[in-house]
């Protein structure tokens, strides 16, 4: 099959790859009423947990590893850069594996994984930009600790964002395979999805996590998907304490895409699209 | 009328069936539900590990909120699941088919898509609900009223997300998103609804009342000065639901439109 596909240059491919994302990009604002739910639904999922630590701080604030002034920022800029990674490949690629779609994805003249990572990225800043519009509601409510603590902590947040969105999609791309060997497609979804609820840093801080939970989570690439980056941005990390974050990052954002390209090698082996 | 159950009792021995067919899926539905539910319960595990209560309710009382949930949830995507591919259907014109057939659309069409994952949502919640009663030590009529509970309470959820489904007809889109709404609000009910500012709270026992089978009668059940006439809450909720969903789909049906060739 790969053999068929003719070789394109590299202005080429990046040509066919910008054309990719535009159109992912149209795509996503296509649909104006399922945008509004889908930020409604996110402002619920989102807001249960803030409320739940509300009721904590109330309760009792003494003892508690961050201030009330730190832990909603932390919160509100997790929830934020979590929906900004937000993207559909679990099911998109679930339903065109099932459908055998997949086929035509594969004689594209494009790297496989690479052009998925464009559609991603397309996603990711779909949803950025609504992500936005939560940041500033939170300002609202918040005030100036919703900015980074730093102009260089910003810099290196948006560092380490685009490192968090490399690892996110790794994880969610080794995370697909499992499409190709199964027809269950919310069990591959509702497993990373959960490894990532427990793990990442969403719901709260590490430093409230249980010892146990902490160093679990330390030998996994989650936090680096949301609390890395936010740590950086809060100015928790700064200096060579954040390089040092930005370098494993990097690392798992690496390792994650060669073992993603080797996962596939083995998947495309037992692929088969039926014809007709 | 008992001629036409059997007819939806077989619709869905034969949807679960086939579902079964996929054993590597029942096992992984099973498997990542039941991680999902971990997650959750992680999530409260670091909240109790900074404060000993949570709105004046014991880690034990949160899990049987939690566990009355996740039955909930596990009771709707067994039994009634179908509803999540509306937006689809709507969209493909593939209701067509559906609407062919000599029975009552709206109930034929939940019970003929079971979702194997429900059994790890229902295993999980029967298991926190139990640990939970056990451990508190509740009365024996808690006991008895659990499954009448969780019964009202799939058929609350799922009223919700047919009203909310039914949306589909007048707004077209590819996805479900609409759908998430009422499930978020149920993994609200997970935690005390006291705990939620006013205005939140009502939504959850009025509009979309969730609190009417899960906080409501827990905390009668638990002691906490609640008048045991809210007991009666949770069929009203039912039926009333049930209604309501019955007419909005109707209505939602009156504005379908197939696709054409």
């Amino acid at each position: 099959m790969r053999d068929l596909q003719p070789q394109l240059t590299p202005l080429e491919s990046l040509r066919s790859y910008t054309s990719l994302f535009l159109r992912s990009a149209k795509a996503g604002f296509a649909y104006q009423a399922s945008t509004f739910t889908e930020i409604l639904t996110a402002a619920f999922i989102y807001a249960v947990p803030m409320l739940v630590w509300r009721q904590v701080y109330a309760q009792d604030p003494t003892g508690m590893p961050l201030s009330k002034e730190h832990m909603f920022p932390y919160l509100l800029l997790a929830c934020c850069v979590n929906y900004s990674l937000s993207m559909g490949v679990e099911f998109r690629l679930g339903n065109r594996i099932r459908s055998g779609l997949i086929a035509t994805d594969l004689l594209k003249p494009v790297d496989f994984q690479v052009s998925q990572g464009v559609i991603c990225i397309s996603d990711s800043v779909f949803h950025a930009l609504l992500g936005l519009s939560v940041f500033f509601c939170g300002f609202l409510f918040l005030g100036p600790a919703v900015f980074p603590a730093s102009a260089s902590s910003f810099l290196m947040f948006l560092a380490s964002f685009a490192l968090a969105f490399l690892i996110q999609y790794g994880i969610c791309f080794i995370f697909v395979q499992g499409a190709f060997y199964t027809y269950s497609g919310y069990g591959i979804f509702a497993a990373r999805g959960a490894l990532h609820q427990t793990f990442s840093g969403l719901s709260a801080p590490l430093a409230f996590y249980p010892p146990f939970l902490k160093s679990a989570g330390d030998w996994l690439p989650f936090q680096h998907a949301i609390h890395t980056p936010v740590s950086i941005y809060m100015g928790w990390a700064e200096g060579a304490q954040a390089l040092h974050l930005l370098g494993q990052q990097a690392i798992w954002a690496v390792g994650l895409y060669f073992l993603g390209k080797l996962l596939l090698v083995g998947s495309l082996k037992q692929l088969e699209v039926q014809g007709g | 009328m008992r001629a036409t159950l059997e007819l939806y009792w077989q619709a869905f021995s034969a949807a679960l069936q086939a579902k079964f067919e996929y054993r590597v899926d029942f096992f992984l539905g099973v498997v990542t539900s039941c991680m999902l539910q971990s997650a959750a319960l992680a999530f409260l595990f670091v909240v109790f590990h900074q404060t000993p209560a949570l709105g004046g309710w014991s880690p034990e009382q949160v899990v049987l909120l939690f566990g009355v949930a996740a039955t909930t949830l596990g009771v709707s995507e067994l039994f009634f699941n179908h509803i999540w591919m509306v937006p689809y259907y709507v969209v493909m014109g593939e209701l067509d088919r559906l609407l062919t057939y000599p029975v009552r659309s709206l109930p034929f069409l939940l019970v003929t898509r079971p979702e194997l994952h429900a059994f790890g949502n229902l295993t999980m919640g029967l298991a926190l609900s139990i640990g939970a009663l056990y451990k508190l030590q509740a009365p024996w009529f808690a006991w008895v009223l659990l499954p009448m509970l969780v019964l009202c309470g799939g058929i609350v959820y799922t009223g919700a997300l047919v009203i909310f489904g039914s949306l589909s007809f007048k707004f077209l889109g590819p996805t479900a998103m609409h759908l998430m709404i009422p499930h978020s609000l149920l993994q609200a009910t997970r935690y005390p609804l006291g705990i939620y500012p006013g205005w939140f709270q009502y939504s959850l026992m009025i509009l979309v009342p969730y609190g009417a089978f899960n906080y409501l009668p827990a905390g009668f059940l638990l002691g906490k000065a609640l008048s045991p006439w809210l007991m009666l809450a949770a069929p009203t909720a039912a039926v009333v639901f049930l209604f309501a969903a019955q007419k909005t789909w109707d209505w939602g049906l009156s504005k379908y439109e197939s696709t054409g060739s």
